[in-house]
């Protein structure tokens, strides 16, 4: 099982770490650490989330968090790499 | 009466600022019920040129506008108070999340200040609707109340639609704000992807024409993107065959010769066997939902997938896409359009065997069912000739059930947004209110209920609603005074043990005299030789509901059928009975 740890911009608004936690439970999606955290622009945080992806593909619990509408931008930080993988909110899933 | 567009910056209560929202948002009707929280704005809507139905049930107020945005392909609006209001419309907001419909519910909230401390008729709608509504919001500043209504008619019925939530304290809608409706949407997190790849288009048109054995898996995005007309050039364009899924009974007309039916659970052997036997899936609008797949790892082992969709998160949820599209599925066919017939023109392969081997299935099997020997009515037969008698411009809604499954076996559809149902949710209770919002957005077309006598007894109250407000649908009971596919499990599955599923609506209640005493019309038949005067006597009545009590039989079953969880390889055409296959060749 492999810990995958994404960098998540939220709207910063009531609720939204309701919306994230709730997704997570409810497509039995496991997260191993949450952060939430203040960015320069009030109006948005950061969430730094470690998830353990077991039977679902990376792909899909970026695809899913990315519908939710607070969401901004997903990144995935690759411990070590010079750059992270970026995800946009809307993904171009080109297999 | 014509929409006068308010002056931003004029003075008003944040109630007045809501129904002028509504108002420019272009809703036209809306259903609902006043309550505390919600009362302020119901001062506002009695001046307004927005209809307002007044419903007998929140619950029927959130169908209806279901079944509306279904027929018309605009947002559907309901209105409830706080509480308990509110919370009769979470049945038909997770409905509508899993069917993808356009819906906008306003729900009044209790003041700001009470918010938290378990005030009279409090409750967190916005927490209790956050996993199935698109989205949802809480408005405590009347001067939101403008953008929060655009950006939620915006999210609604952009994408792929779904039902969003709009809670409004009472103390907002009470205070006095500035009108202010926004010029611009900008959401920085939501904007759907509509122009697909021209890279992936190439890809689906390399795939299609090198595939011997395609056939396209349609599901009800092609209704939702008004891509009917694309599909019917692109399928003539491939000559492939076509199964529709329940979603999208209708994008692609049941007399065409290519067209083998509904897949999933309740599908033809044709359109079940074709998904199986194929070598590529050109999947478009569908989510490869487990009533279609069957056994997920058996499921069409030998296809590659083309995956069309509005939405990222489909692609690859359920089933591996080799080529995922996604878009708008209109703009998507329209671009797959010239790609595949310049890809063609290059050489293709020849599908000719397998379209001889589907149409040999198509043949072979057509649906059909027993007539019983004792001279009963069969549920099958009056539906076929509800489908005959009224044709294919009427409106059927269906409840949930043997009777839906029927409905959608037994009526051939050649238009789409002419079939209405709880697909995802499987709510029963939703074909009359659901008719009723159906026949308020198209008042000139026939709109028919077919429920079964246990659903009609969950949501009958809408119509009185239907009565009051001179909205004439027709209902058809199929009544086999049982639960029918429960009982149908039962047999096949518990020994026939028939643990509650036993009605006995043939003694209570009297359905013709329940539909008198709610101002309609009511009707009964139970021999075969009446269904035809009878369905054609509802027919003739335009000024009032009707309600029609056909007297089934109760043994009838729904075929084919595919076990839940078992692979679509075993598919029964009758209890213990499986396809003859040694005869076919696929």
């Amino acid at each position: 099982m492999a810990i995958h740890k994404l960098e998540v911009l939220v709207e910063n608004e009531p609720g939204v770490l309701a919306r994230i936690a709730g997704l997570f439970a409810r497509r039995t999606y496991n997260i191993d650490s949450l952060v939430v955290g203040p960015t320069e622009n009030s109006k948005i945080s950061k969430m730094i989330i470690e998830v353990s992806v077991e039977g679902h593909s990376l792909e899909q619990v970026i695809a899913q968090l990315d519908k939710l509408i607070n969401v901004i931008r997903i990144e995935e930080i690759l411990e070590g790499a010079i750059s992270n993988t970026k995800h946009d909110t809307q993904p171009d899933y080109q297999n | 009466m014509a929409h006068v567009p308010t002056a931003n910056g004029t003075a008003m209560t944040g109630a007045t600022s809501l129904v002028k929202s509504l108002e420019a948002s272009g809703v036209d009707v809306m259903f609902g019920i006043p309550g505390g929280a919600i009362l302020p704005a119901y001062d506002p809507i009695y001046d307004s040129t927005i209809r307002h139905i007044l419903v007998r049930h929140e619950q029927g107020a959130g169908h209806a506008a279901t079944g509306y945005a279904q027929v018309t392909g605009r947002a559907g609006v309901c209105i409830a108070t706080s509480g308990p209001g509110a919370t009769n419309l979470v049945t038909p907001l997770a409905d509508a999340a899993m069917d993808s419909v356009p819906l906008v519910a306003i729900t009044g909230q209790v003041p700001s200040l009470a918010i938290g401390t378990d005030a009279f008729q409090e409750a967190d709608i916005r927490g209790i609707t956050m996993p199935f509504t698109k989205h949802n919001f809480l408005v405590t500043n009347p001067d939101e109340i403008p953008r929060v209504i655009a950006e939620a008619f915006h999210i609604a019925t952009s994408g792929r639609p779904g039902p969003v939530l709009v809670d409004i304290a009472k103390d907002a809608l009470q205070k006095q704000t500035s009108y202010d409706w926004p010029t611009s949407i900008n959401l920085a997190g939501y904007k759907p992807q509509t122009k697909p790849n021209q890279g992936a288009i190439n890809d689906a048109a390399a795939l299609i024409a090198q595939s011997a054995k395609p056939i396209f898996y349609v599901g009800g995005g092609v209704i939702k993107a008004n891509a009917t007309r694309e599909l019917l050039e692109l399928v003539q364009l491939l000559g492939a065959p076509v199964v529709t899924t329940l979603m999208a009974r209708g994008a692609f007309p049941d007399s065409h010769p290519l067209h083998l039916g509904m897949p999933g659970m309740h599908g033809t052997v044709a359109a079940v066997t074709g998904l199986q036997k194929a070598d590529l899936l050109i999947t478009l609008g569908a989510r490869f939902d487990d009533r279609v797949t069957g056994k997920l790892s058996t499921f069409a082992p030998n296809a590659k997938v083309i995956h069309a969709d509005i939405d990222p998160a489909e692609i690859g949820k359920n089933r591996y896409a080799d080529v995922a599209v996604i878009g708008d599925l209109r703009e998507t066919i329209e671009a797959l359009i010239p790609a595949l017939t310049a890809t063609l023109a290059k050489g293709r392969a020849d599908i000719s065997p397998w379209l001889q081997s589907v149409n040999k299935l198509k043949a072979t099997y057509p649906l059909g069912y027993d007539t019983p020997a004792d001279g009963a009515l069969s549920p099958q037969l009056v539906i076929e000739r509800l489908g005959k008698i009224c044709g294919p411009d009427t409106i059927f809604a269906a409840g949930v059930g043997q009777h839906q499954m029927w409905a959608s076996q037994f009526i051939s559809y050649e238009k789409p947004r002419t079939w209405l149902n709880s697909g995802g949710a499987g709510t029963m209770g939703y074909a009359v209110p659901a008719a009723m919002g159906a026949k308020v957005g198209a008042p000139d077309t026939t709109v028919w209920a077919i429920d079964g006598d246990g659903c009609f007894q969950m949501t009958n109250q809408e119509l009185v609603t239907c009565a009051l407000n001179n909205i004439p649908i027709k209902v058809a009971i199929i009544n086999n005074e049982s639960l029918g596919m429960v009982r149908q499990w039962q047999t096949l599955f518990y020994d026939s043990r028939y643990s509650n599923t036993s009605l006995d609506s043939k003694r209570v209640p009297n359905f013709p005299m329940l539909a008198e005493a709610m101002g309609c019309i009511g009707l009964s038949c139970e021999n075969p030789a009446d269904v035809d005067a009878t369905i054609e006597k509802a027919m003739s009545i335009n000024d009032q509901p009707v309600v029609v009590d056909f007297r089934v039989h109760r043994d009838a079953m729904v075929w084919p059928m595919v076990a839940a969880g078992t692979s679509n390889d075993e598919i029964m055409i009758a209890r213990a009975t499986a396809p003859d296959w040694d005869s076919q060749e696929l």
